[in-house]
């Protein structure tokens, strides 16, 4: 307690506090607040691989049927999943946005509970309830995981012919093309950088940069959310090619500017760290160099 | 200075420039002039060494740079774009970013630059506005400071237009929606500036022209003007021993200050240069060129436009009309312009309400304490919360996505926010000043507080107060009585005043009232007068004084 009392009348005793305080509040509320993970769905353990509709319509009926209906007729709380399709599958469970937690909130990007093979036993078995548009198969999807293989091998060599085959794809876009598309068409949500941005009455367009080819080109397909559909006559295959590889190509250009690209956010983040670092460290240099003893001390 | 001769080499030089141009004595007048030594003091220098690396980096650009939208085809070095149609002026963006030895360092100087010197700008003004600095004598240099902050302003738009990527070209579409919405004059003004429809192919030399000629060349002429104004004015000083109306305190010009101020602008340098060499501002490769159908979410102007792009995204259009057919957007009208436009006249004015309601025609060379200046401390506060909350608002879709805020509420926050802010700010603000003041009174009478606890004889505990030093009574005692002006005066006769009947006569005395009526009297007080310091040494019981009501 001497030590305490002894310093608390110290000119930066004030400030210390403060700090004290704002870790407190920061730490705790770390603490407190609710974390995506903790309301994580409960996965489903598959153990039918042999017929892959009996176990599609298996994880349909544990993890979908509750909001979508027995048949996927819709029900209050979860849409008709009539005529949606395979690709609406494939986007809405890979991105990990179904099993939604929350029918009636916007869900987020999240790793998905199921493994491909799963996805797609599911997305065959909805597909079966009416028309709608198929998984392009022939955009690259999600590049393999390790966890998937037995050895390091069949790893490395499924990863090489899935390098291969996204470099293929996005090269064959073309940029110029692309790049008219995308801030025409989808910059005016997700940005210029893809890193998304807010919407009207509390949704928001997704940052687009953990998405594969194949999620890019099925969002198009599907309209999910409050995203309009660019199905294949609005925007041909190639164009879509064009615009993931300007997606994909801008998303992996160095930052040359600096080993500091703050996020691209842009002028907000510089008009930021303009005051709180470029004024404050100056200002602070002619704290420094105008001193003088204090007169009490 | 010192008494020992300059060498004779040195000495000759001396005598031939001397011979020639007299300038030992106005030299020595000036190489001694004094400066305040105060950090509050150095902010205005910053604006002046960001100003003038902002001039060296322009001159490098400009050797490079089209100020063309002929449309070409890009063949450079930066290969993601090659084979892509742009303007000439973007094009050769590139090329300074890519090609030129150094010309990415450079744009990123400028860039950061010029963030830093309206920044600094700002915290000079507010410094300049919350001590009294620009009391008479120094009105002029006060709005000579404030149309350099304005025109800073556009010059900063202007730059940021230039490279014609997309950014920049969404910059220039709002700029041109916020003249189309003048009445009558409007359209004819955009096609007069753009000469023809959006875009157009002049907009971009125009702007170069007003933004590498006009506008610097005037900055120029007012910073100098600045400056010679304030040599021959000098600074104000803080209340200090020594320091009075007459008398500046401070280190002088040479060698003293010259070595600080030389250090200091290098130090400003550094951190320009550090932010550039390691902080990515404007992109420009990574947004592409502009074209009249793009449009991306996410894009805000320059920080210090913040504040006219807020205005723009929360005000209702509840007040657009038509007039034969004829549509006059408000919504766009008042935010866009009538907030810079208030904005320059708050500024440029104030100097001259003060006066006009406090009848203050004193020279004031000693600064004021914010807080012996409530009610403008407390309206600086009010409208830097007005400011704040504006700049804000231009970031909201921002705010929206990183903390997970519904974005209409943002607008409905920012909305009663710049209603409420301010009226909260200024009694806030007041009662601290006054809370302050009555501090300031009680430390003069008592002394500081020590931090000491003392048990007297009697059982009473007392906390030990000391006498404060020397300095600090003089700064305390430098609050002026402020006059009270009585709204009722009436002269010997019995007569009001003659001004006082008028309409403008009154609502003066009304405002005058205002303004002065909440002050805390320090008239009388003498300094460690007050109880506090003699209990320690009173023996118990000889004093029969009640118990202090401090």
């Amino acid at each position: 307690m001497k030590w305490i009392t002894a310093r608390r009348r110290h000119p930066l005793a004030g400030y210390v506090v403060v700090i004290l305080a704002l870790a407190f509040v920061g730490v705790g509320y770390a603490f407190v607040a609710p974390s995506a993970d903790r309301a994580q769905a409960q996965t489903v353990a598959a153990d039918a691989p042999d017929v892959d509709l009996r176990e599609g319509r298996q994880i349909f009926t544990e993890s979908c049927a509750s909001c979508h209906g027995p048949q996927g007729a819709g029900t209050e709380t979860g849409p008709d999943l009539t005529n949606v399709g395979a690709a609406s599958v494939d986007f809405q469970v890979s991105t990990g946005r179904m099993p939604s937690m929350n029918p009636d909130a916007q869900m987020p990007r999240r790793p998905t509970p199921f493994t491909q093979e799963e996805i797609d036993n599911l997305a065959a078995y909805v597909a079966t309830f009416g028309e709608g548009p198929a998984v392009p198969t022939n955009v690259p999807a999600t590049a393999p995981q390790r966890s998937d293989f037995e050895s390091e091998e069949e790893y490395e060599a499924a990863r090489e012919t899935y390098d291969a085959a996204y470099e293929e794809y996005i090269a064959g876009g073309d940029t110029e093309a692309g790049m008219k598309l995308y801030l025409a068409n989808c910059a005016h949500c997700h940005s210029w950088s893809g890193a998304g941005g807010a919407l009207t009455d509390g949704r928001w367009a997704p940052e687009l940069h953990e998405a594969s080819p194949r999620q890019l080109y099925e969002a198009m397909l599907t309209g999910p959310g409050a995203m309009p559909l660019f199905n294949d006559t609005t925007l041909t295959p190639d164009e879509k090619q064009d615009l993931i590889g300007y997606v994909k190509d801008l998303q992996a250009e160095p930052n040359a500017g600096g080993v500091f690209a703050l996020d691209r956010i842009g002028q907000v983040a510089e008009g930021f760290v303009g005051w709180t670092v470029g004024i404050t460290l100056i200002v602070a240099c002619a704290i420094w160099i105008t001193a003088k003893q204090r007169a009490h001390d | 200075m010192s008494d020992t001769p300059a060498p004779k080499s040195l000495r000759a030089v001396g005598n031939f420039i001397d011979d020639r141009f007299h300038l030992a004595k106005t030299g020595e007048k000036n190489l001694r002039k004094v400066f305040p030594n105060h950090w509050s003091f150095m902010l205005g220098e910053i604006a002046l060494y960001s100003f003038i690396i902002l001039l060296l980096t322009g001159v490098f650009l400009t050797l490079w740079f089209k100020p063309s939208m002929t449309e070409i085809v890009y063949d450079g070095s930066y290969e993601r774009l090659n084979g892509v149609l742009m303007s000439e002026a973007y094009a050769s963006t590139l090329h300074i970013t890519f090609d030129v030895r150094g010309g990415l360092l450079m744009r990123q100087i400028h860039h950061w630059a010029a963030l830093i010197f309206v920044a600094s700008m700002t915290i000079h003004m507010l410094r300049v506005f919350f001590t009294g600095a620009f009391r008479k004598p120094r009105e002029i240099n006060w709005t000579i400071g404030a149309i350099i902050l304005l025109l800073s302003f556009v010059e900063g738009l202007f730059g940021y237009s230039l490279p014609d990527d997309l950014p920049s070209g969404m910059g220039v579409r709002i700029l041109q929606g916020v003249i189309l919405s003048i009445p009558v004059i409007g359209t004819y003004v955009m096609m007069f500036l753009f000469g023809g429809e959006f875009p157009g192919e002049d907009i971009i030399p125009r702007l170069y022209m007003l933004h590498i000629l006009l506008i610097p060349g005037i900055l120029l002429a007012l910073i100098v003007a600045h400056f010679m104004i304030l040599w021959h004015q000098k600074h104000t000083q803080y209340p200090g021993t020594g320091r009075t109306e007459k008398k500046v305190v401070g280190t002088p010009m040479y060698p003293a200050f010259a070595v600080k101020a030389g250090g200091f602008f290098f130090f400003t340098f550094a951190v320009i240069v550090g932010l550039s060499a390691f902080v990515q501002i404007n992109p420009i490769h990574l947004f592409g060129p502009f074209t009249p159908t793009s449009i991306t979410s996410g894009l805000q102007p320059d920080w210090y436009m913040g504040f006219m792009e807020g205005a723009l995204r929360i005000f209702p259009n509840w007040f657009d009309f038509n007039i034969a057919g004829y549509a006059v957007p408000v919504a766009v009208l008042v935010p866009g312009l009538g907030s810079l436009g208030l904005l320059a006249v708050a500024l440029i004015a104030w100097p001259w309400i003060e006066q006009w309601i406090t009848r203050d025609r004193e020279h004031h060379n000693v600064a004021d304490r914010p807080r012996n200046a409530p009610t403008r401390t407390a309206l600086g506060v009010a409208a830097s919360v007005v400011y704040g909350l504006l700049w804000l608002a231009g970031s909201n879709d921002i705010i929206s996505e990183t903390f997970s805020i519904n974005l209409y509420l943002t607008t409905w926050i920012f909305r009663v926010g710049v209603i409420v802010g301010p009226v909260v700010a200024f009694i806030v603000t007041k009662r601290i000043c006054l809370g302050l003041q009555r501090r300031d009174r009680e430390t003069l009478e008592h002394g500081y507080e020590s931090g000491t606890i003392e048990q007297l004889p009697s059982g009473e505990f007392i906390e030990v107060h000391k006498t404060s030093s020397p300095e600090t009574v003089h700064v305390l005692r430098s609050k002026r009585p402020v006059p009270r002006i009585d709204v009722e005066a009436t002269d010997e006769e019995g007569v009001e005043s003659p001004e006082a009947r008028s309409v403008m006569g009154r609502l003066r005395n009304r405002l005058a009232h205002w303004y002065t009526k909440d002050n805390i009297s320090f008239e009388g007080v003498e300094p460690h007068s007050g109880h506090h310091l003699h209990h320690g040494h009173a023996t118990a019981g000889a004093e029969q004084e009640p118990a202090n009501t401090h």
